[in-house]
């Protein structure tokens, strides 16, 4: 019994030294990731709206969404900003939506996928998203279900997992802003 | 043996995925382009090196019963080591790797060598055999990656190879392609090793 | 949707639609080496189950009440790692225990379920899961289903493998095509098979 305990002691060293090390190895790099991440939101969502600066608010229901107001003119709404996500094909794809104080859309960025390379991951090139430009709610469908967006080929799922989160997104934040007004 | 000819073997004779059959699982997934598969290669064989290291030195203060143990403690930590490293310098390569860089820790490979030779020979050696491993499966990662890119996307390292005209053969990307694309190679493999 | 529904599509992906093996590409190393003979592939297929539908359950709970909590999410990888390792070893002896002639003919392989990546790989793979609605992240019943289920879908493909592999050895194969390679070519071909289940919406 004394042998099996003076083994699990010897690991739990290994373990407590190895634990140590990558503790401290956090430390350096944490904080790189984590700005790094608050860095590329911010740069993204000022491309999405130009020229503005961002408050942040939440929806009733925890959703995190960006009122943009004109850098110039602090009282003129230019639009809001806020990321969908749903489930596609083989990860969630999560959308970095920009829409106008009607919220009609401004642009959309895919900023987070892991679809199938050469089919689905192709939902972040330009040539998919620049046709979310100008759409409304009620535009917001795939092709196959009745709206306006085009799929990507032999990507249904993928398309139809961002075009249905930009709506219901959308939605929520109407809603939001909506109710309070 | 020389140092020399420990680090050769890793590279034809005893080739980690074509002669030993071990890391298939990342071998099959992180092949879809050049890029992918290299930098698997050097996370693999940054892991596989340190460990390696590490192992031969403890090895005589390491108690037989519990050595496996203590390897996948050795070998976790270094892999979440370059995790780390790799989400913070590298995000992009980070990405697409993705559930493949933790997975290194189960890699065959990294555990075998641990087992059948840093725990038998010193720290030289060790560091021999390891960079022989390494580059061995780097290289056949980049040579399935190669041919799966230029198939399945007309680029090479993301530069354009084929003509506009070439319609990608998608498959090569994507899951089947793995399995034959590799299928073949290892046959071809045999039948050069017959002729011989 | 109602739960049940839920659990449906948890099933159906992990087995057809994003299999385990010929998809996501866990499991290979038993896959290739074990599928030749169709008993023993039935043993490993049983033990793989029990093993990652265990190490899914403990794994969450490690996860939870763990690591999210005191921030040691750097820790995951070692945390999981061992806790497979003490599951394996724990199978391996209530095994050897009382189902001698099945720990003898799994030999070496049982150890081996450590180094499967599919036992880590779902473990992983269950911290990051959402539901279908693309924001609920998976709760103790959804990983330990989602263990469950994975293990079905690797047995399932693996048994597949062996049934045919068995035939294959009444063929007259190119010698360069014996073994491995024919492996993996009839593994590639099953792959496309399972594609034609990529785009069921359900």
């Amino acid at each position: 019994m004394k042998y099996y305990l003076k083994l699990g002691f010897i690991l739990l060293i290994f373990c407590v030294v190895a634990s140590g090390i990558l503790a401290y190895l956090n430390t350096l790099t944490a904080p790189v990731i984590a700005e790094r991440k608050a860095r590329e939101a911010i740069e993204t969502r000022e491309a999405l709206i130009p020229g503005a600066t961002f408050e942040a608010q939440s929806t009733k229901d925890n959703m995190e969404y960006f009122i943009a107001r004109s850098a110039a003119d602090s009282t003129q709404i230019l639009g809001y900003t806020f990321v969908a996500a749903q489930s596609g094909y083989s990860s969630t794809v999560q959308t970095m939506v920009g829409v106008d104080k009607d919220f009609k859309v401004l642009a959309i960025k895919v900023i987070d996928q892991s679809e199938t390379p050469g089919l689905g991951a192709n939902c972040v090139q330009e040539s998919f998203t620049g046709q979310f430009k100008d759409m409304v709610l009620a535009d917001l469908r795939v092709d196959k279900d009745g709206g306006k967006v085009v799929s990507l080929s032999g990507a249904t799922i993928t398309s139809r997992a961002i075009t249905n989160s930009i709506a219901g997104s959308i939605a929520a934040v109407q809603a939001d802003l909506g109710g309070e007004q | 043996m020389s140092f020399i000819k420990e680090l050769s073997k890793g590279i034809i004779k005893d080739n980690p995925i074509f002669v030993l059959v071990l890391g298939m699982c990342p071998t099959l997934a992180v092949t879809t382009s050049v890029e992918n598969a290299l930098g698997m290669g050097f996370a693999a064989t940054f892991v596989l090196l340190c460990s390696n290291i590490i192992i031969s030195m403890i090895k005589n203060i390491t108690p037989s019963k519990i050595r496996i143990p203590v390897y996948i403690v050795v070998i976790a930590s270094f892999v979440t080591i370059v995790n780390m490293v790799m989400e913070a310098y590298v995000p992009a390569l980070h990405k697409s790797l993705g559930l493949f860089i933790p997975l290194i820790v189960v890699n065959c490979i990294i555990l075998g060598r641990a087992e059948a030779f840093a725990s038998k020979n010193n720290v030289l050696m060790s560091i021999a055999d390891a960079i022989g491993m390494g580059l061995g499966f780097t290289l056949s990662l980049t040579i399935i990656g190669s041919i799966r890119e230029i198939l399945g996307a007309g680029t090479w390292l993301n530069i354009k190879l084929m003509p506009i005209t070439y319609d990608p053969m998608l498959v090569a990307i994507l899951a089947p392609g793995a399995f034959i694309t590799l299928g073949f190679l290892m046959a071809i493999l045999n039948l050069v090793k017959e002729k011989k | 949707m109602g739960y049940l529904g839920e659990i449906f599509v948890m099933a159906m992906t992990a087995i057809f639609i994003q299999n385990f093996v010929l998809s996501r590409f866990l499991g290979l190393c038993p896959y290739l080496g074990v599928s030749k003979k169709l008993d023993s592939a039935v043993g490993m297929g049983m033990a793989v189950i029990f093993v990652m539908t265990l190490a899914s359950a403990i794994t969450f709970l490690i996860n939870k009440y763990l690591l999210l909590p005191y921030d040691l999410m750097y820790l995951q990888t070692i945390a999981f790692i061992l806790t497979i390792a003490a599951l394996v070893q724990f199978v391996e002896m209530v095994i050897q225990k009382n189902a001698p002639a099945l720990y003898k003919s799994l030999g070496v392989f049982l150890p081996l379920i450590t180094t499967n990546c599919a036992v880590l790989g779902v473990a992983i793979l269950n911290t990051e899961a959402v539901r279908s609605d693309g924001l609920t992240a998976y709760n103790f019943l959804d990983s330990v289903l989602n263990g469950f289920f994975s293990g079905v879908g690797f047995t399932v493909v693996l048994l597949a493998m062996a049934g045919i592999r068995m035939r294959l050895d009444m063929v007259d194969l190119p010698k360069s095509m014996k073994g491995m390679p024919i492996a993996l070519i009839l593994a590639g071909i099953m792959a496309l098979a399972f594609y034609g289940f990529m785009g069921f919406k359900i």
